[in-house]
């Protein structure tokens, strides 16, 4: 086991911020769902590293990213279904069109 | 004799990931950035391999390199690519963005590389029946929470996208 946990925590925390970037810069809604993504898969990489190098018997890191997993489809599912119901009221996926919530 | 193995196929992942996530961000058809989202996660699944959580890097394939990635590329279908792809601020702040970021970065990379590995290994044989045990022995009441959460998400999708018959 020659790579350090650091290694990969500074990866995981490097994702993030791509993550982070993506959803401030991007206007897109559909790419800031794959940024939101992104930060969620960094956070199971940084789960997974500190599961598997420190608890010895069980895997609860692991068991925290299976629900991840679930939560990040659920996320997915309703996140696309709103984009497209709002692209429907109005012609634009434009984070800055969409505005008709705004007081 | 074979010890430099690992952190070559870990220097390629890193590589990758990284290259890959940034071009999610940095490309101009939605199209790209899907496909290369798609490959970051199949490098992190590669980093679960690595670490020795295989059911983990399975599960990874399954869900994200499968299902979202197909669910995301409908979406991309379903909608216009946008004229304008980034947001109107950050581009004149440059010196403040990077004193900003500065800081943050080598925090970061004090706080990640200050970490005691542990002296014990992860045990051998796999992560599949700690995990199992862990999921249906302690975590079973969230799982069966999980498993309404994902049927009301199904309903709210279906019916947030469903057309209005009247």
């Amino acid at each position: 086991m020659a790579v350090p946990l650091g290694a990969f925590i500074a990866v995981s925390a490097v994702l993030f911020f791509i993550g982070t970037a993506g959803v401030l810069v991007r206007r897109n809604a559909v790419v800031i769902l794959m940024s939101v993504e992104l930060m969620l898969n960094a956070t199971n990489l940084a789960l997974v590293a500190f599961s598997r190098r420190y608890s010895s018997i069980d895997e609860r890191g692991s068991v925290f990213v299976v629900f991840i997993f679930v939560v990040a489809a659920a996320e997915v599912a309703v996140g696309l279904a709103i984009v497209l119901s709002a692209y429907r009221n109005r012609p634009t996926v434009d984070v800055d069109e969409i505005r008709s919530m705004r007081g | 004799m074979y010890d430099f193995i690992e952190p070559a196929l870990f220097a390629v992942l890193t590589i990758a990931t990284i290259a890959s996530g940034a071009g999610v961000i940095l490309a101009n058809r939605i199209t790209t950035s899907a496909l290369l989202m798609a490959f970051t996660f199949l490098n992190v699944a590669g980093m679960f391999l690595l670490l020795g959580a295989e059911t983990v890097a399975m599960f990874q394939v399954l869900i994200y390199v499968g299902a979202i990635t197909v669910l995301i590329l409908y979406g991309v279908m379903f909608t216009p690519q946008s004229p304008r792809p980034y947001g109107l601020f950050f581009q004149t702040q440059k010196w403040w963005a990077a004193l900003f970021v500065v800081p943050i970065a080598i925090f970061v990379a004090l706080v990640s590389f200050t970490f005691r590995d542990s002296a014990t290994l992860a045990p051998k044989g796999g992560d599949l029946l700690p995990l199992a045990t862990s999921v249906f022995r302690d975590f079973a009441f969230p799982f069966e929470v999980a498993s309404v959460l994902l049927l009301a998400a199904m309903v709210g999708a279906i019916v947030l996208v469903k057309r209005d018959e009247e």
